[in-house]
């Protein structure tokens, strides 16, 4: 009988581990309600490629997924409305080598995935 | 004793730095003071403005008297404000009463509309026959309002270290070299050389004071050596425009003060939080170095590449791509079909190419690709922000190349040697792991981007030795002053982006349908992108270099000759040749000029014929393992 539950809570548990990381996709973006269903695969593809690129490019100074730098920001949401973006991109060649190398459509996409993902609270 | 000598270095070290504060204090007091004579002096035309009776030629006189001296009190400021904040600025003394603006911000979001004010435009509606008080007031309000801003503590807090200082000065020489003594925002052009002596010499104060106050930081004594020599040969010089000798100016002054600021903004590391910087390079020593600024990322999706093996298999791979017509849905058309490598990457055949159909034409002239890299925005009306999207939309237009990408991808991997070549390269791009069409326009563009790299004969004139001859420098200096080519087509790369070159300028000028000026070209331009009536008709600047290569001119390959364009110009534009033309950017009133300074033009404008080694076209094309595709023509058919 135990064998029976602990393999039933296993294998329920993995569903569910299973089903979270399927949807994890959709949910680990905030799209703004308005946007229609094509356009909301659009925008979390351009996000995936923004996480990539952040991911190997940025994530070591400007921590988001892991410490990053002392003293170098970790994007919030108000710090990163694509204006000011811009103009921190622009900001110094001398600190930023990487973002001065990137196209502008590289750019867009770490912007479009900074502004867009979620943040846990 | 201890306890005293501890005290004597102890104080000492307070009193240096007291009085390292208080030096510091008589650079920023400077600016103080300058913002201050200006305000009254705006406030003096104010009170001139309300109490005059604008029908009276005396009164309208003592108010243009008036904008005179304020003019004087902007220049002395002129060094800070441009740089600081340029936008308000704009409303201090901006040229246009509505601009768009498309600096590379727009890179990110839609254009602004930014309402102009201040005193070119002050000037300019006192000219117009009849005046509105109200409104010559509130162009004068807008100025004093926006003076404002450069009060505030995030502004003049800049000024506490050197770091402004030597950015400021870089766009001050770049101006210099570049609108300032083309009577860009100087309506009256009997007022520019005298403006421009009474702004170098207010900075020179600025100079004295920024030295005194930032010793450790100083201008050296080899630059202000040749600062002075430039006050001095101005003060020499003409003070007619038209025969002021622009060449000389900037080569033998102004280029060489670059430099010398290039080499501190390394020396003292100095550092921006300016987006007046984002396009300018730091390791640039001359304004003709073609590195001057970036505006375009050639790379694309390759951009992060930097293996310079890798870099040249995908630029083998961009040069087949650009003769490949399976890139056009009927596998007759390349690139280089409109594109002509061996015609400079134009046309010169046809004013406007064929559609796909091979029975009609498109509406506009195929551009030169040489020197494309130099535009912020792309294509004649500014559709793009990126080469690489102007490469992708021609592509899939169904009037153009018509493909698609899915089509496109299936054709182009069908070859052993492009798929063999995009499958490696894909690995280096993880965002796209999957060839794409972005992987595709991406070595076009950083195929053709090579061309844009070679100097002209004006360029070496400018950076060595090189002697012009004399009706070259004579054609420059009219291109800068009586011809106002200069006023749009800045230098150095003679196209619509001006210092700090972060936006590309559009203009309506009138172009007609054909050369019988019957009727405008009904083209809308920039329209299409902006719709907005200040936009109708409008098309960004092209540049002029190689265009004796070029032809046919226009948006629409109206102009078989230079001369026709020049005409145009020296018409006063569509309408000075009796065109309706709606908020046309160019004044109506003709040139005047000779045929001998016509000619001086041309002999100008060939020295900007880059010296450029073009290459062979490929032999043959990648193999298929679809037959039908194999016969397919290096270049197209047409």
């Amino acid at each position: 009988m135990k064998l029976i539950i602990t393999i039933s809570v296993l294998l329920s548990s993995t569903a569910v581990f299973h089903q979270c990381a399927t949807q994890s996709k959709v949910t680990e973006y905030e799209i703004p309600g308005h946007v229609t269903k094509e356009n909301r695969e659009l925008f979390i593809q351009k996000c995936e490629k923004g996480k990539v690129l952040y991911k190997i490019h940025c994530g070591g100074c400007h921590g988001i997924f892991t410490k990053g730098k002392d003293g170098i920001p970790n994007f919030t949401k108000t710090q990163i409305d694509s204006y000011h973006a811009a103009a921190l991109i622009g900001i110094d060649p001398r600190n930023h080598a990487v973002a001065k190398k990137m196209s502008s459509d590289q750019i867009d996409q770490i912007i479009t995935f900074l502004r867009l993902r979620k943040i846990d609270k | 004793m201890k306890i005293f000598l501890v005290i004597l270095i102890l104080s000492a070290a307070v009193f240096c730095l007291s009085f390292n504060l208080l030096e510091k204090k008589e650079y920023q007091s400077l600016y103080a003071t300058s913002l201050t004579e200006f305000k009254q002096e705006q406030n003096q035309l104010r009170i001139t403005i309300e109490q005059s009776n604008l029908s009276d030629e005396k009164d309208r006189e003592k108010i243009k008297q008036q904008i005179r001296n304020n003019r004087i009190k902007l220049k002395a400021l002129d060094f800070w404000l441009r740089y600081l904040e340029p936008i308000a600025y704009k409303k201090i003394n901006g040229p246009l009463p509505v601009e768009w603006e498309t600096e590379t911000f727009e890179k990110y979001e839609p254009p602004y509309r930014r309402q102009g004010g201040g005193l070119t435009l002050a000037e300019l509606s006192l000219e117009e026959k009849t005046v509105n008080k109200d409104s010559v007031l509130s162009l004068i309000d807008t100025s004093v309002l926006a003076l404002q801003t450069f009060e505030a503590d995030s502004i003049a807090s800049q000024l506490e270290t050197h770091h402004h200082f030597f950015l400021a000065n870089r766009l001050y020489l770049l101006n210099l070299a570049t609108i300032y003594t083309t009577g860009f925002e100087c309506p009256d052009t009997n007022d520019i050389i005298p403006e421009l002596r009474n702004m170098l010499s207010s900075v020179k104060n600025i100079y004295s004071d920024f030295n005194t106050s930032f010793s450790s930081f100083p201008l050296s004594k080899e630059y202000l050596d040749v600062y002075y020599k430039l006050i001095k040969f101005v003060n020499s010089q003409p003070a007619d425009f038209t025969l002021f000798d622009h060449f000389s100016f900037i080569k033998d002054f102004l280029n060489p003060l670059f430099r010398l600021n290039q080499q501190f903004i390394n020396k003292y590391d100095v550092r921006t939080i300016s987006q007046m910087d984002i396009s300018l390079e730091n390791d640039v020593y001359s304004i003709f170095d073609k590195k001057l600024y970036n505006s375009q990322n050639t790379k694309g999706v390759f951009s992060l590449i930097e293996d310079e093996k890798l870099l040249a298999e995908i630029k083998k791979m961009g040069k087949l791509l650009f003769y490949d017509p399976i890139l056009s849905g009927n596998n007759k058309r390349s690139c280089a079909s409109c594109h002509k490598p061996t015609e400079y990457f134009t046309d010169t055949t046809m004013a406007t190419p064929f559609q796909f159909d091979q029975q009609q034409h498109l509406s506009r002239n195929a551009p030169s690709l040489i020197n494309s890299v130099f535009n912020h925005l792309v294509m004649q009306d500014g559709k793009h922000i990126a080469l690489q999207g102007q490469a992708k939309d021609v592509i899939q237009n169904p009037k153009e190349m018509n493909s698609t990408e899915k089509e496109l991808l299936k054709k182009v991997m069908s070859c052993k040697e492009y798929k063999d070549a995009f499958r490696k390269f894909a690995r280096y791009t993880p965002e796209e792991k999957n060839v794409s069409l972005t992987h595709i326009v991406s070595a076009i563009t950083f195929y053709y981007a090579d061309f844009s790299y070679y100097y002209s004969p004006f360029d070496n004139a400018m950076n060595n030795a090189f002697h012009l001859s004399d009706a070259e420098r004579k054609g420059f200096n009219l291109f800068m002053s009586k011809a106002q080519c200069g006023t749009c087509h800045f230098v150095p790369q003679f196209n619509g982006v001006k210092p700090p070159y972060t936006g590309s300028e559009f203009e309506i000028i009138g172009v007609p349908e054909d050369s019988s000026y019957k009727r405008l070209n009904p083209d809308k331009g920039r329209y299409e992108i902006n719709s907005v009536k200040e936009m109708m008709n409008a098309f960004r600047t092209g540049t002029v270099r190689n265009v004796m290569h070029t032809k046919p001119y226009m948006h629409n390959g109206v102009f078989q000759t230079l001369d026709q364009v020049i005409d145009l110009y020296d018409a006063g534009g569509g309408v000075g040749k009796k065109l309706m033309v709606d908020n046309q950017t160019l004044s109506a009133d003709s040139l005047h000029l000779s045929k001998e300074e016509k000619n001086n033009l041309v002999a100008f404008i060939h020295s900007l014929n880059e010296n450029i080694i073009f290459e062979v076209p490929p032999a043959a094309l990648p193999v298929s393992s679809d037959k039908n595709l194999n016969k397919r023509k290096v270049g197209g058919e047409y």
